[in-house]
């Protein structure tokens, strides 16, 4: 099992450097000049050539791509090339944002697809299982700017029941995370994108959930459970929905992966400041450090939480089994 | 055309356009040996970055097929259009906005820097000589109403070269909460996100807040390395200038009580007594003179050009000083003293220091202390920045402070001032979005004044737009009408000088726009020797 650990993270480790090496280079090839989005065009060339020397950009790639190394190992990622605030300060401070808004969408969205999904495989062919199947294929076919900007139109702009954006209210910024989550404003601004990812993503755990109980559901275990006398209840979430949750578990990373990237339309359409608006200010404006130290937190997280998902599969899952060669079978 | 353009005729022009081929009166004109006038494109900006651009250069691109000319569009991102004009230049024509910022009052930056050959803009390869002078006595002439005379001529000779076609100066269409806000300062080319509403405004809000709503994020706060247009908007508040470009386009004494020029190359500075700086330091002429020193020593990128033609700077008396400068040079009112920020010395002074970084351009200034009329409360970048009421300055702010709210869109700050989160936008809301805030219960959309205008600008050094003939040709057939009025809704005036009427000192009144004519241009073009074939393709003189 040790070797099997070890030998998963040096792979998470060499991804983690193959990512940072791609997005290093990605970033250099797109056009444009970074100078240009700090200073007008029309400046003097040596202007632009000051403000080169001051981003380092004068230096020749190897160079760039040497320092760049050393100051991902020493987390000491550059400043941004537009407000020249470290990028670290930058990402922690978004990367709670969209934590909060990531961790709320999918908390609902797995809380209610898994529920739903149980009902539907338990009433099979029943009105919830056909109107389940039917609507959630409609949501995940609406991209999420539809479905939010529908939120908004309807429950924002028209019936005034919702804010059109933004953590808090104008002018009363918390303090800290803390604060920001003891708000109740907060959580009343939370709702529409939150709403809006859940409406996305729940497909997936509602339908794998779903086949996931019908095949439980034909099991032996689950007759000699009925024929024990048991509560229906019992049967449906002691003995089927238990094991019939680990391939959602399994697809939880996954999930989360996507979400991710689905976190820069929603963030975008309900002006929230976190991670995903961030990546689109910083791609747009050729702020290398603060596109590549985003991208790559980005690609951490996912590349992390698979690892995470896998480990875990080996504790949940006891007929899966290590071998010597330390891979899971 | 005085006429009100309807949508159906809008419809018309850019449907019948392909069409109109056929029916150009020179086709049956007897075939020309010289070669067809090549096609060619004309690039903008993308819808997402202005929805406006796209619109007109579909319309003109169209339009110029009724010379028998094809002419595609190419609309892109905004950084890769920039890079392919300014850096590469690699383009045959484009559509931009000039923005009326306040500096460009002074009409350096539309005539010298854009026309000159040696102009910082002039990516397009114009040269006239004339214009080269004219720009170069400009410059030089200290006596304003002298400059007056030769910006006038030089307008009246890049008008005649048609050396761009300015299509339209479009209003600042601004949106605020009319019953929340009173006493709304407009600016020529600011609408009302002027300093002088800032100053003057009053709100009905509990907390006395006044919350402003802008679609693009605040960058930086760093007033030696400022360029955009947006830190300068919120760096104004906090920090004093030594005077200020005042509601009309007009200087006003600021924290200088006289910038006086005593000849062409000497200059004197009264700095106004008894102010402070938010941390409770007096401000002094020692400050002036460092930030001058200061921003000359770290290559201050908006304010470097100018401090290079300062000599010697000396402090004269306790509230004076005296610089010398290299050589004349007019612009210098507005484009170095109403823009440079007073830097308390005693911050300054130890960055880069022990700030962290080793170039000052590189400072992200976590805490701004000016002297200006607001002073720093907070920056939640990407979300908002707030500023508080400094009462101790000379022109104390009305209101307890404002709040800086960016929004995702124009159509999320037009429904966050529908919903009344938003008091007052703090620039351009789409024209569209303006009419129908203004249809609104305690809403005013409107337009204000603008020395800024859409250009639609060619290469000079590429085919056809090194004739004179055929860029007048060309300048006659932009549908101005048709752009002011439909696409613009009627925010906007037509363009023909490259300084809008609106900035009514240097404009030159007697230039009036190309009228949109099919006749005149082809009229134009037969006298330079063009033809057409018998498909009616535009040809080159033989």
């Amino acid at each position: 099992m040790t070797e099997y650990l070890l030998r998963r993270v040096f792979y998470t480790l060499l991804t983690i450097f193959a990512v940072a090496t791609v997005l290093f280079f990605v970033f250099r090839l797109l056009p444009g000049d970074p100078t240009m989005q700090v200073i007008s065009p029309a400046m003097d060339p040596a202007v632009q050539a000051r403000m080169k020397a001051a981003f380092g950009l004068d230096q020749p790639l190897w160079i760039q791509y040497g320092v760049y190394l050393k100051n991902l190992i020493t987390l000491e990622w550059g400043r941004s090339f537009v407000s020249s605030q470290p990028v670290i300060e930058i990402l922690e401070y978004r990367f709670w944002n969209t934590l909060l808004l990531m961790s709320a969408g999918m908390a609902f969205t797995l809380a209610i697809g898994i529920s739903i999904g149980i009902i539907m495989a338990w009433w099979r062919n029943g009105v919830i299982d056909v109107v389940g199947t039917v609507s959630s294929l409609i949501f995940q076919a609406a991209p999420p700017f539809v479905t939010g900007l529908l939120l908004l139109m309807l429950l924002s702009y028209n019936l005034g029941l919702f804010p059109t954006g933004g953590m808090y209210p104008p002018g009363q910024r918390p303090d800290g995370v803390l604060g920001l989550i003891m708000m109740p404003e907060f959580w009343h601004r939370i709702i529409l994108p939150t709403l809006t990812v859940s409406l996305y993503y729940i497909t997936t755990p509602m339908l794998v959930m779903r086949d996931s109980m019908l095949e439980i559901l034909g099991s032996d275990y689950i007759e000699l459970a009925k024929a024990k006398g048991l509560r229906p209840s019992r049967v449906m979430i002691k003995h089927a929905a238990r094991n019939a949750l680990l391939a959602v578990v399994t697809l939880g990373s996954i999930m989360v992966g996507f979400a991710i990237g689905g976190q820069v339309v929603v963030e975008s359409l309900f002006s929230w400041p976190g991670m995903g608006q961030l990546m689109v200010e910083a791609a747009a404006s050729h702020d290398y450090p603060v596109a590549q130290g985003t991208f790559l937190t980005l690609a951490i997280l996912v590349i992390t939480l698979n690892l995470l998902t896998d480990v875990l599969y080996c504790y949940l899952d006891p007929r899966i089994q290590v071998s010597k060669k330390g891979m899971a079978t | 055309m005085s006429a009100e353009i309807s949508r159906r005729k809008f419809l018309k022009v850019a449907s019948s356009a392909g069409a109109a081929i056929a029916a150009v009166p020179y086709a049956n004109l007897a075939f020309s040996a010289a070669k067809p006038v090549e096609p060619m494109t004309l690039l903008t900006a993308n819808a997402s970055f202005d929805p406006v651009r796209p619109e007109m250069g579909r319309l003109i691109s169209q339009a110029m097929k009724q010379i028998g000319w094809d002419v595609s569009l190419a609309a892109e991102d905004y950084n890769m259009g920039i890079d392919k004009v300014f850096k590469q230049k690699d383009f045959d024509m484009f559509i931009v906005r000039w923005t009326g910022r306040a500096n460009r009052v002074d009409p350096e930056t539309f005539t010298r820097m854009m026309f000159h050959r040696d102009g910082n803009y002039n990516k397009w390869g114009y040269d006239n000589s004339l214009v080269n002078e004219l720009g170069d006595a400009q410059q030089k002439e200290m006596d304003v109403s002298k400059r007056r005379e030769i910006v006038q001529e030089m307008q009246t000779v890049l008008f005649e070269d048609a050396a761009a076609s300015p299509i339209v100066h479009p209003s600042m269409t601004n949106a605020y909460r009319s019953d929340k806000l009173d006493g709304l300062v407009p600016q020529l080319g600011e609408g009302i996100g002027s300093l002088w509403s800032d100053l003057n405004m009053t709100t009905k809000a509990a907390d006395g807040y006044v919350r402003n709503g802008q679609t693009s994020a605040l960058k930086n706060l760093n007033p030696v390395s400022v360029t955009d247009s947006n830190e300068f908007k919120e760096l104004r508040t906090i920090y004093d200038r030594l005077i200020q470009v005042g509601p009309n386009g007009d200087l006003v004494p600021w924290a200088a009580t006289s910038i006086k020029a005593v000849d062409n190359t000497t200059v004197d500075i009264t700095l106004r007594e008894g102010m402070r700086f938010h941390d409770g330091k007096p401000v002094t002429i020692e400050d002036v003179k460092f930030t001058f020193d200061y921003c000359k020593q770290w290559e201050a990128p908006f304010f470097i050009s100018s401090l290079k033609k300062f000599q010697e700077i000396a402090i004269t008396g306790k509230n004076t000083m005296r610089i010398k400068l290299s050589e004349p040079h007019a612009p210098l009112m507005i484009n170095f003293f109403a823009q440079i920020f007073i830097l308390p010395k005693h911050v300054w002074e130890n960055i880069p220091g022990s700030s962290g970084v080793d170039d000052v351009l590189n400072y992200d200034n976590p805490n701004p202390i000016g002297s200006g009329p607001f002073k720093f409360d907070y920056w939640d970048r990407g979300k908002e920045l707030k500023v508080s009421a400094f009462q101790d300055h000379f022109s104390a702010p009305k209101c307890a402070g404002m709040i800086r709210i960016t929004y995702g869109s124009h159509d999320a700050m037009a429904a966050a001032i529908e919903a009344g989160e938003c008091d007052r936008t703090r620039y351009i809301l789409k024209p569209n979005l303006v009419q129908d805030l203004d249809k609104i219960n305690g809403v005013v959309g409107k337009g204000y004044a603008s020395h800024g205008w859409y250009g639609f600008m060619f290469n000079h050094l590429r085919g056809p737009f090194q004739d004179r003939a055929f860029r007048q040709a060309v300048d006659h057939l932009v549908p101005r009408d048709v752009i002011r009025q439909v696409i613009m809704t009627g925010f906007a005036t037509n363009g023909g000088s490259t300084i809008a009427p609106a900035n009514e000192y240097w404009h030159n009144a007697s230039i009036t726009p190309r009228a949109n004519n099919v006749k005149m241009a082809k009229d134009i073009l037969t006298k330079a020797g063009y033809t057409w074939d018998s498909a009616g393709k535009l040809h080159y003189p033989a």
